[in-house]
C-alpha cells in the first residue's frame, strides 16, 4: 500500500519535491527496474495544448529524447495522464551553475570551459532544429564532475504558451537574458536569440553581474534594444571583442555558432567534442520515441488512464521522505522557540511518529472531518487539510496534518493550525483530534497545549 | 525582593552597534535585553548566561542534557569562553530572524551538525546526532535503517561524492528543500518583537514594580520604557 503511493506508472518510484522549474514541479525518483535516479519534471497539460503549439512542441521532444550529449541533460521518457504530462530527465547531483555565479564572478579559464560547453551544447541541437529559448545560468547544471549540462531544451515551448498570463510572461525567457528582438515581438530566428542568451550568460560569468539591468522593466529592455552595456575593467580585449560580435542588437550581423567557435578567445584551450552519430531531422526510428507520440496522442482522447500523480481525488499522497537532518532537526534542542515563552503567535504544532501506514491516518482524519459535517477535507503532496466550511467570527478554523515518510514503516506527523480562532481549535483538539491521534501515536515529539 | 544590586555588565556593546550589525531595530533590541536579563539571572544573577541557565530556558530544566542544545550553545557562544554575553546573544539570534537571508541560516544550521569542528560534515557525525536524538526521544530504529537513511542523504547531498559534506555541496543541498532543512532556524517571534514587547513587560511588570535599580547611563532607555509602561499602568 505505502509502495502504490509513490509510484509513476509503473515505472519510477516518485521520491521528494526538488523544486519549481519552469511552471513544471520537479521530483525526485528512481527507475524501479535499473534503479537509476531521475528528475520527473510534472507539467499540466492544459499548459501544453494550444492551438498550433502542440506540434511544434511534439517534433521538439521527439528530437531531444533522441539527442545524446555530454553537455544536454538527457531527456529518457516522457509519459501522460489524462491531466498531465511527465518528462523523466537525467539526475544532475551537481547543483546550478546560478549558485556559483551568485557568490562572484568565475575566473576567465573557468568561465571560458563553461562558455565551450555551453556553445557545443547549443550549436549541437541547433544543427538538428530544436532552438532552447529560455538559456539562462538557472538552466544551467553542473555535475559532479564539474561538466556543464544544459536542460530544458525542447521544453521551452512549453513556456510560450504561457503568453496570455502578463507582462513577465510575454517575454519568452527571463527578461535579463532574452534577444533584443524577442523584446520587439516582430517574430525571431530562436537559434540566433539563443546566441545573444549565451553572450550575457558569458558576460554574467566574467562580470558577476548582469549587463542589462534596470529596477524599471521598461529601462531595461530599452538597454537590450540598444545593446547598452559597459564592459568591466578587467574584461580581456579578446573577449570583448567576441561578446560585441554576440551582443549585436541586430540579428541578421550578429555572429553565429561556427564563427564563435573560430574565435581567438574561444579556441584557448578548446577541444573539439567528436561528432555524434544522430539521427536526421526528421527521426525514422518509430519505436525510439513512441511514447512521445502515445503522451500527446492521449491528449485528444477523454479515456485515457488515470495516474498516480492525477488530480483524482482518491489518488495516493506524494509523502516527503525525510532525509537524515530532517529527522535531526525534529530535536527540541534545535528548537529555540522555547526560550520565547510569551510566543502566542507560533504555529499550534503536535507532531508525532507513529508506525501506522499513511492511509490509516487519513481515515481517521477523514472520520473526524465528517463529525457534524464540519470540515471539508483537501489532500496534496502529504497534507491533508481540514477546513472549516461556516467562517466563525474570527475566520475559518484550518488544520492541516502533514504526512512526512522516514522509512517505510516508520512516520512523522505534523499537525498544525494554520487559520482561525486558537481556543476553538484547542477544544477541537481536546475533544476529537488527540484522542483519536493517540491511538496512531508511537511517541509523541510535541505537543503544545494551551494553559 | 528589595534592591537588586547593580549588574556588572561585561563587555556590553552599544545598541546602536547591534542594531547595524544585525537585522533588529534599536527597540528591539531594548527588547531582547529584557529577555536576556530573565535568563542570565535564572540562577546566578551574574549578567551572563551560562549553560545550565541557557538549558534551563530552553527546557525548563537546567539538568536535561541534550548533544543539540550543546551544539546550539556553541554557536552563540561565539567567544569561546563557556558563557554568552548580551552581544553575542543579539548577534546569533538575528541569523534566526525572519528577514535573515537564506544562505546565511543554511551556514549556520551547517556548523550545528559539524559537531567535530573540521569544517564538513562526516557520516559518524549524522550517525551520532541520529543517535542523540533517538536516545532522547524514545524512539527506536534499528541500526540497519539508520544507516539507509545516512546512505540516501549522503547520497543526494554529497555531490562530490567524497563521503563527506562541505559547505558548497550543503548550500545546494539546503537549497533544495529549504523548508524543512532549515526549519528551526526561524523565529516568527522576533519579527514580532516590539508588538509584544507590552505583553512581555506585563509578565515582569509586577516583579519590576517591587525592585528598584539604580540609574545609570545604560538603562536610559529601558528605563524610559518601564515609566510609560507606569503611566499605563496607573491609567
Amino acid at each position: 500500500m505505502d509502495n502504490k503511493a509513490t509510484i509513476l506508472m509503473q515505472k519510477y518510484e516518485v521520491g521528494h519535491f526538488l523544486g519549481q522549474g519552469n511552471f513544471a514541479k520537479v521530483y525526485h525518483a528512481r527507475n524501479l527496474k535499473t534503479g537509476q535516479s531521475v528528475a520527473i519534471k510534472v507539467f499540466n497539460k492544459e499548459s501544453v495544448i494550444k492551438v498550433g503549439m502542440k506540434e511544434q512542441l511534439k517534433r521538439e521532444i521527439s528530437l531531444m529524447r533522441l539527442v545524446r550529449h555530454p553537455n544536454i541533460v538527457q531527456l529518457h521518457e516522457v509519459m501522460a495522464s489524462k491531466t498531465k504530462i511527465y518528462f523523466a530527465m537525467e539526475m544532475v547531483k551537481g547543483g546550478e551553475l546560478f549558485y556559483k555565479v551568485s557568490r562572484g564572478r568565475l575566473r576567465e579559464d573557468v568561465a571560458r570551459k563553461y562558455f565551450q560547453q555551453l556553445i557545443d551544447a547549443v550549436g549541437h541541437c541547433h544543427s538538428r532544429g530544436v532552438c532552447h529559448r529560455d538559456l539562462k545560468p538557472e538552466n544551467l547544471l553542473v555535475d559532479e564532475n564539474g561538466d556543464l549540462k544544459v536542460t530544458d531544451f525542447g521544453l521551452s515551448a512549453l513556456v510560450e504558451s504561457r503568453e496570455n498570463d502578463g507582462l513577465l510572461h510575454t517575454i519568452c525567457g527571463t527578461p535579463a537574458y532574452v534577444a533584443p528582438e524577442v523584446i520587439k515581438k516582430k517574430g525571431y530566428d530562436g537559434a540566433k536569440a539563443d546566441i545573444w542568451s549565451c553572450g550575457v550568460i558569458l558576460f554574467v560569468l566574467l562580470a558577476g553581474f548582469l549587463p542589462f539591468n534596470d529596477k524599471n522593466l521598461m529601462q531595461m529592455y530599452k538597454k537590450i534594444i540598444k545593446a547598452d552595456f559597459k564592459f568591466p575593467h578587467w574584461f580581456s580585449s579578446d573577449v570583448k571583442m567576441l561578446l560585441y560580435r554576440i551582443l549585436d542588437p541586430n540579428p541578421k550581423t550578429r555572429i553565429g555558432i561556427a564563427k564563435i567557435v573560430q574565435s581567438r578567445w574561444f579556441r584557448k584551450g578548446y577541444v573539439q567534442l567528436e561528432a555524434f552519430q544522430l539521427p536526421p531531422l526528421s527521426p525514422r526510428n518509430a519505436k525510439d520515441i513512441s511514447d512521445v507520440q502515445a503522451a500527446f496522442a492521449s491528449s485528444s482522447d477523454s479515456d485515457s488512464d488515470g495516474s498516480p500523480m492525477s488530480n483524482k481525488e482518491d489518488s495516493p499522497m506524494k509523502l516527503y521522505r525525510f532525509n537524515a537532518f530532517d529527522l535531526i532537526s525534529i530535536s527540541s534542542g534545535f528548537d529555540l522557540s522555547g526560550l520565547f515563552e510569551d510566543n502566542q503567535n507560533g504555529r499550534q504544532l503536535a507532531r508525532f511518529t507513529t508506525r501506522k501506514p499513511p492511509s490509516t491516518i487519513v481515515s481517521m482524519l477523514e472520520e473526524i472531518a465528517q463529525i457534524d459535517g464540519r470540515f471539508k477535507i483537501l489532500k496534496k503532496n502529504g497534507v491533508v487539510r481540514l477546513e472549516e466550511y461556516k467562517a466563525g467570527i474570527n475566520g475559518q478554523l484550518t488544520i492541516d496534518a502533514e504526512i512526512f515518510e522516514v522509512t517505510s514503516s516508520f512516520h512523522v506527523v505534523e499537525v498544525t493550525k494554520i487559520a482561525g480562532n486558537t481556543l476553538e481549535y484547542w477544544k477541537f483538539w481536546d475533544q476529537y483530534l488527540k484522542p483519536s491521534l493517540n491511538e496512531m501515536v508511537w511517541v509523541w515529539q510535541r505537543y503544545e497545549q494551551q494553559q | 525582593m528589595g534592591c537588586c544590586c547593580t549588574k556588572q555588565r561585561v563587555d556590553q556593546k552599544d545598541p546602536a552597534v547591534l542594531a547595524s550589525q544585525t537585522y533588529f531595530n534599536l527597540s528591539e533590541i531594548e527588547a531582547l535585553y529584557d529577555l536576556f536579563k530573565k535568563l542570565s539571572s535564572s540562577i546566578i544573577d551574574d549578567g551572563v548566561i551560562s549553560k545550565e541557565e541557557f538549558q534551563l530556558g530552553l527546557f525548563g530544566s537546567s539538568e536535561k542534557r541534550s548533544l543539540f542544545a550543546d551544539r546550539v550553545f556553541e554557536l552563540f557562544d561565539s567567544k569561546n569562553n563557556g558563557v554568552i554575553e548580551f552581544g553575542e546573544f543579539v548577534q546569533a539570534l538575528s541569523v534566526f530572524h525572519p528577514a535573515a537571508p537564506q544562505t546565511q541560516k543554511a551556514d549556520f544550521a551547517f556548523r550545528l551538525y559539524d559537531i567535530c569542528q573540521r569544517g564538513f560534515i562526516q557520516r559518524h557525525e549524522v550517525r551520532e546526532m541520529i543517535l542523540a536524538l533517538l536516545n532522547e526521544s524514545n524512539l527506536v530504529l534499528s541500526h540497519e535503517i539508520i544507516e539507509v537513511i545516512i546512505d540516501k542523504t549522503f547520497e543526494e547531498a554529497d555531490s562530490k561524492g567524497d563521503g563527506r559534506i562541505d559547505p558548497e555541496e550543503w548550500q545546494e543541498f539546503v537549497a533544495r528543500n529549504p523548508s524543512l532543512l532549515l526549519r528551526n532556524m526561524t523565529i516568527p517571534y522576533l519579527k514580532d518583537l516590539t508588538t509584544q514587547f507590552h505583553s512581555f513587560k506585563l509578565t515582569s511588570g509586577i516583579e519590576d514594580c517591587t525592585s528598584r535599580s539604580s540609574t545609570s547611563p545604560e538603562k536610559d532607555n529601558i528605563l524610559e520604557l518601564k515609566d510609560n509602561f507606569n503611566g499605563v499602568s496607573i491609567n
